[in-house]
């Protein structure tokens, strides 16, 4: 899967998250797959404990079993939603990365101020075949990190903004 | 020992020792350490059984004096070790017994100069040399300790060749300084008793009080004693921190004098400052003070706390508006400099008032409007920021007024974050990232596409200021 990049799908007039003139890239679908099982298999494992408390004891207990379910029911739409409003922009100067629901971010680092890139890939990620590049800059607040790239997106992420990073470094 | 005292800069590539009573001075902490530790554990059972018996007290002494020799020889081959040399554009420190390491550092990337004196290193006439670099963690390399003359002759050697000065010989002349201002004993001492933390103090002690006399309560009094501890620990910091506080100018760059225990010659060359917070706490707006704090990449990341004071970010520990405004200029208009523009320059003083105390739109700053009242009812007409064509104001506070001061070339970054509340007023909450410090600026409940609009021309100036300025960092040059 490469790029998708998705040309105007993604605006809403006059948002401010959403800068018009901007073409987004979303990151794989597979990133809610993975927050979904890093959630949802213990929520799963306490469904369960609590459905075989229910066959030793008594039937009340299956009722303790709906409450992880529900949450679970609740994490995996909002993990989707979550996943879905993640997306960055190289532009010609600066990277913008935008994320969150209800809690929105836009954070823009011009390539300059980029000090070094790290790329990661957990073992779950790796099965899965995504990684996740984070952006340094000389200021700790700096938080731009995007999830869920896959590997070649992401070693082309590097490139690009180590290249681009290079042409206008300028010290600190 | 082949050379006994160590002669900073001697010669280029040669490895030089340090002061051959480092490990003395650095090394009584350990036994400092050791005889409070058996203090506390002896001194109770001396109390309730009187006497020890001679075995006991020799078995405490050999602890002790094993320790000490312990330490020693450690600290003696930890001397021994350690071997700097300054290079034409590099400084080289080797250290370690066990684990060895080494660390190179490029002068021109040179952040800032200190010349540290411990309370008990003054007493021998050495000093600590620490030069900070921009690294993401702990970055510094600390000759610890020198003769202060030698401390002095390097730094001012580190300095000409980080700026890129040629000179003759190896050492470089030192720099003239000129004292610009002072800080006096009686104005730190009022503004101590006029600190936020002063206040809370006293109001704490007399509801003890208060309670010890109408409800009969004296353990809200024993209650009080760690906070008191810790208040009074805050203030005594901040007075021995901003003790003799002398702002100088030198070419090379701003130089800040200051402590009563431990002194701090702090060296900050023009450019090096990030961003700039003046501060006025409640109590000080009778007397218009202001404190300035600043951010230099580097400071701020030591290893241990201790390393970690906050005094290493002041630039002004308390001055009169004037006095803040005045070292404000020098580290923004980067004397001397024909590169840069003088971002001081742009600040008009209806500019600067708007920014200390004023509200509002007024002077050109975008504010919040009125329908954030719902989510800040008192703060939210101070909120407020203004471009300039060289930095970036950001305003905040009722009580306590801050406002920051940051050049677009340092913006690292910026963000614009929204939450729900905001989103239903259509306000959102503007940040700038700068380098590890005080000043981290953001400016709450901003009208959203107004923010949005000033994150990306924002981005654009960081990026086209840092493209005009081609710098190096090695502010001599050229001139």
């Amino acid at each position: 899967m490469g790029p998708v990049c998705q040309h105007g799908s993604m605006q809403t007039g006059g948002d401010p998250f959403v800068p018009d003139d901007v073409s987004w890239h979303r990151v794989s679908p597979r990133l809610a797959l993975a927050r979904r099982l890093a959630m949802g298999v213990p929520l799963v494992v306490l469904a369960l404990a609590a459905l075989l408390g229910a066959a030793l004891s008594s039937p009340v207990l299956a009722l303790a079993a709906l409450a992880p379910l529900l949450v679970l029911g609740w994490l995996w739409w909002l993990i989707g939603r979550q996943v879905a409003a993640i997306g960055y922009a190289e532009r010609a100067d600066d990277l913008l990365v935008r994320r969150g629901v209800m809690f929105r971010s836009l954070v823009v680092v011009p390539y300059g101020r980029m000090q070094f890139v790290d790329v990661e890939a957990g073992p779950l990620d790796r099965a899965l075949g995504i990684a996740r590049v984070q952006l340094h800059t000389a200021s700790p607040g700096s938080d731009a990190a995007i999830p869920g790239l896959t590997p070649e997106q992401a070693a082309r992420l590097r490139d690009t903004l180590a290249r681009r990073g290079e042409a206008r470094l300028a010290g600190l | 020992m082949s050379s006994p005292a160590a002669v900073p800069a001697a010669g280029e590539g040669q490895w030089q020792r340090l002061h051959p009573l480092t490990p003395f001075v650095r090394g009584w902490k350990v036994v400092a350490a050791l005889l409070v530790v058996i203090g506390q554990q002896r001194g109770g059972e001396l109390v309730r059984t009187g006497i020890p018996s001679r075995s006991e007290a020799l078995i405490t002494l050999a602890v002790i004096v094993a320790t000490a020799l312990l330490g020693g020889l450690y600290a003696v081959l930890a001397w021994r070790r350690a071997r700097y040399r300054v290079g034409a554009d590099s400084l080289q420190l080797r250290t370690g017994v066990l684990f060895r390491h080494e660390r190179a550092t490029q002068l021109d990337r040179l952040q800032a100069v200190d010349v540290v004196r411990p309370l008990l290193a003054r007493f021998f006439g050495l000093a600590e040399l620490s030069l900070e670099v921009a690294g993401g963690g702990d970055s510094s390399i600390r000759l610890s300790l020198l003769r202060e003359a030698d401390a002095q002759a390097l730094r001012s050697t580190l300095l000409a060749r980080a700026a890129g000065l040629r000179f003759e010989g190896d050492v470089a002349p030192q720099a003239p300084e000129r004292a610009v201002l002072e800080v006096s004993v009686g104005r730190l001492v009022e503004s101590l008793v006029r600190d936020p933390v002063t206040v809370l103090g006293a109001a704490l002690v007399t509801a003890a009080v208060l309670a010890t006399i109408w409800f009969h309560l004296p353990a809200a009094l024993a209650a009080l004693l760690p906070i008191g501890f810790g208040l009074v620990g805050i203030l005594w910091s901040r007075f021995t921190g901003g003790f003799g506080f002398i702002v100088a100018t030198s070419p090379d760059g701003i130089r800040l004098h200051h402590g009563l225990l431990t002194t701090r010659s702090q060296t900050v060359p023009p450019g090096r400052v990030q961003a700039l917070r003046l501060r006025q706490p409640l109590l000080w707006r009778g007397r218009d003070w202001w404190r300035v704090e600043v951010n230099v990449a580097g400071y701020g990341a030591g290893r241990n706390k201790e390393d970690r004071e906050a005094d290493e970010h002041l630039l002004l520990t308390v001055g009169t508006r004037a006095e803040a405004l005045l070292v404000v200029s020098l580290v923004l208009t980067d004397p001397g400099s024909q590169s840069r523009p003088a971002t001081y320059d742009d600040l008009s003083a209806e500019l600067i008032q708007a920014g200390l105390t004023g509200r509002g739109s007024a002077a050109g700053f975008l504010s919040s409007p009125p329908r954030a009242r719902l989510l800040d009812p008192i703060g939210w007409r101070r909120h407020g920021v203004r471009v300039t064509a060289s930095v970036l104001l950001a305003r905040r506070g009722v009580f306590r007024r801050e406002l920051d001061i940051v050049p677009h070339e340092r913006t690292q970054s910026l963000a614009l974050l929204q939450g729900p509340l905001q989103r239903r007023l259509g306000v959102a909450t503007f940040v700038l990232h700068s380098t590890r410090g005080p000043v981290t600026p953001r400016v709450q409940h901003l009208p959203a596409l107004a923010a949005a609009q000033l994150l990306h021309q924002q981005a654009e100036r960081a990026t086209s200021a840092r493209s005009d300025s081609a710098h190096d960092g090695r502010w001599m040059l050229g001139r």
